[in-house]
């Protein structure tokens, strides 16, 4: 309150014009209401701090901008976070913690388990809408999770994205063949069962199914089987980076000609830091422009520009922090659209505002107009690394499913 | 039944054995002299496969530079915490000394997660990547140096017990610490020197099982694995612990690969259940082990 009364007075000393420093004025004005709360169970520390501090950077670089912009109609947004070390009982702790002390609006959940555990009390209290780092196809289900919703496709969707990628490469009126990889935890097992049946679809044959243990496994076995049956595509899930190098280099090493696709975690520039050459071609499925992509658009654009702002040394933004900022993007034009239409920031409100979403121009985070089903952003495009140049490039057009 | 499919799965899980073999020898040899169950093991292994990774990446120096430094540095901090923790917990209930070792993992978690952040990483390539053909038998090449590595360290902790003044000493420490300490051996210096080349063996298989498989401040929960292996083997079994060793790290790798990766676990842990009904104290434990 004392910063913005100083920021208000050097305004209005040096314009020395009144109708100038109303104008600038406005936003600190806004500051005074009642500010919208953003809150978070953020994992800072623990087995998802990689991702966790970069979310919480675009949370919080969010919250400055849209502050910077006068808030959302008039009401400046405060951003309420506790770290849970990416545990349940944590994550709920802060939820009950935050939910009490500062009544949400939106909440960022940092795991699948989490968001599947708070369900009952979300719905029960009705009025916080919540999203987050989980991407898990059950939260589609709007009987049971109608207050929360997925900030892009969700992992059966990328699978569908990427199957519909795969499909397009058949030649002649051959399909390609693809084998799936995931590891042996609910993360992993996620999309299996609909890609399976999306594969049928299309026509699309897969060859093998291969789960391996969560952490650092020896894959030579795996690779053995993948030799056999020789699939065009290998298709990851449900890891961040390993195993997917070994199968790649032992795969390449035994002379198959194979391509790899990995779904969001695992199509971060993580995988061209630490695998250098021996990441090039692969692909991934990724909803959002990347921070260093060509693309542009004025929020990517204003994106950038926060993040050079508030860390100048920071460089690159993982796909973490362009999540947490969309995640924000997308609450933000939830509780605009909820209050302009007249109604309470409830969370009925809040999700059938969510579903009004159609054909949404989210000003270059994401390249196409975006429209909500079932609670998710069914969107994404495939891209692939280029080794040399150090990053992720567009291989193809943005997909849309219906 | 495609025999050469079964040749080349087989062999993948005894190379891999054989790296569980190594860390079992260095759980085995602390329990052995000591009476200690090192539940830090594993986190021993990750403190010095980053060690590894700071060496080799961070400083970028020759990978067989890094790799014995990295692995001096894992067997120092063992002689450390055995110096520093678990000598003043000599005379108290195992369950303690347990209790001690598991706050070390955490301590060790923490350290790393500090220092190196918990990114995911992976350790800068220094094994040959040839494809390695034994016959008609392919085999992943790293799992294949690693092994070769591994078995080297193996033959010369054997030559060292059997033949050196200070394997004696460990050995008969081992059998009879009352009567090792009245012919005069310095027991402390004993347990400590347990401590560092437990340690030392455990961290030359992380860093191979680190250039497999990546490495995160999660790495160390493969100690658990290879409990599994100690305890088949036989707690104080040094023959053990490399038996079942390759034994444990074949049968995963077939279950893995005919059954399934999700029952790569409960195959090793239905042959424990078998074990510990049938032989409690092991397939080549003595029947003295004390359970805690």
């Amino acid at each position: 309150m004392f910063r913005n009364i100083l920021k208000k007075g050097r305004r209005l000393a040096g314009l020395g014009s009144l109708v100038a420093a109303l104008t600038l004025a406005a936003p600190a004005m806004a500051q005074d209401k009642e500010p919208i709360v953003f809150g978070g169970s953020i994992p800072l520390s623990g087995v998802f701090a990689f991702a966790g501090i970069h979310i919480h950077a675009g949370l919080t670089d969010y919250t400055d901008w849209i502050n910077s912009q006068g808030g959302i109609n008039g009401r400046p947004v405060q951003y309420v976070m506790e770290d849970t070390a990416y545990e349940v009982d944590r994550s709920v702790a802060a939820f009950k913690k935050i939910s009490g002390s500062h009544s949400p609006a939106t909440y960022y959940g940092d795991s699948t388990g989490f968001m599947k555990t708070i369900a009952s009390e979300l719905n029960s209290q009705g009025d916080t809408l919540m999203s987050g780092a989980s991407f898990a196809t059950a939260l589609t289900d709007n009987e049971q999770y109608p207050y929360q919703f997925i900030p892009g496709p969700s992992y059966s969707q990328m699978f569908g994205i990427i199957l519909e990628y795969i499909a397009d490469q058949g030649k002649d009126g051959e399909m390609p063949t693809v084998a799936f990889v995931y590891s042996d935890t609910e993360f992993g097992k996620d999309p299996i069962e609909n890609g399976k049946a999306r594969a049928a679809e299309l026509g699309i044959e897969v060859v093998e199914d291969i789960v391996t243990k969560p952490g650092s496994v020896d894959v030579s076995a795996e690779v053995l089987k993948l030799r056999r049956v020789r699939p065009d595509f290998v298709v990851f899930h449900g890891y961040v980076l390993s195993p997917i190098n070994e199968f790649m280099v032992q795969m390449r090493q035994m002379g198959l000609d194979t391509q790899f696709m990995g779904t969001f975690w695992s199509s971060d520039k993580l995988i061209i830091d630490k695998m250098g050459a021996d990441a090039d071609g692969y692909m991934g499925v990724m909803p959002y422009n990347y921070y260093d992509s060509e693309e542009s658009g004025p929020m990517l654009d204003a994106l950038r520009a926060q993040a050079e702002k508030s860390d100048p040394e920071a460089g690159y933004r993982p796909t973490g922090y362009m999540q947490a900022w969309f995640n924000a993007m997308v609450w933000t034009e939830v509780v605009k659209r909820t209050l302009d239409a007249g109604k309470e920031l409830t969370a009925d409100n809040m999700a059938a505002s969510l579903a009004s979403i159609e054909d949404w121009d989210t000003g270059g985070i994401i390249g196409i107009p975006v429209t909500v089903k079932d609670m998710s952003f069914p969107v994404g495009r495939i891209w692939r690394v280029n080794a040399e140049a150090g990053r992720y490039e567009p291989v193809s057009d943005w997909i849309h499913l219906d | 039944m495609d025999w050469l499919f079964f040749g080349e799965i087989s062999l993948a899980g005894l190379a891999m054995g054989g790296l569980y073999a190594l860390i079992a020898l260095g759980f085995v040899i602390i329990y052995k002299a000591t009476r200690v169950i090192n539940f830090a093991i594993g986190e021993i292994m990750m403190f010095a496969a980053y060690l590894f990774l700071a060496f080799a990446g961070g400083m970028e120096l020759s990978a067989w530079i890094a790799l014995p430094l990295a692995v001096i540095g894992g067997s120092l901090l063992g002689g450390v915490i055995e110096k520093t923790m678990i000598r003043p917990m000599l005379g108290e209930s195992p369950i303690s000394v347990v209790m001690v070792t598991i706050g070390i993992a955490s301590i060790l978690v923490g350290l790393v997660e500090f220092i190196w952040t918990a990114n995911p990483q992976l350790l800068p390539s220094f094994l040959p990547r040839e494809p390695v053909f034994i016959g008609p038998l392919y085999l992943a090449p790293k799992i294949a140096y690693g092994f070769l590595i591994g078995a080297a360290l193996l033959i010369i902790y054997l030559l060292y017990f059997r033949f050196s003044r200070g394997g004696v000493a460990l050995r008969a420490t081992a059998s009879d610490q009352a009567a090792a300490y009245s012919m005069g051996i310095n027991v402390r210096r004993v347990f400590n020197m347990a401590w560092v080349f437990g340690s030392l063996a455990a961290s030359l298989a992380g860093v191979l099982v680190a250039a497999t498989g990546g490495l995160s401040p999660q790495f160390g929960i493969i100690g658990l694995s290879v409990l599994v292996v100690v305890i088949v083997g036989g707690l104080d079994s040094i023959l053990g612990a490399l038996i079942a060793g390759v034994f444990i790290g074949w049968l995963e790798t077939v279950a893995g690969a005919y059954l399934g990766g999700e029952y790569r676990m409960p195959a090793t842990f239905l042959v424990l259940a078998v074990i510990l009904v049938i032989r409690p104290y092991g397939l080549f434990g003595t029947h003295e082990i004390e359970r805690v």
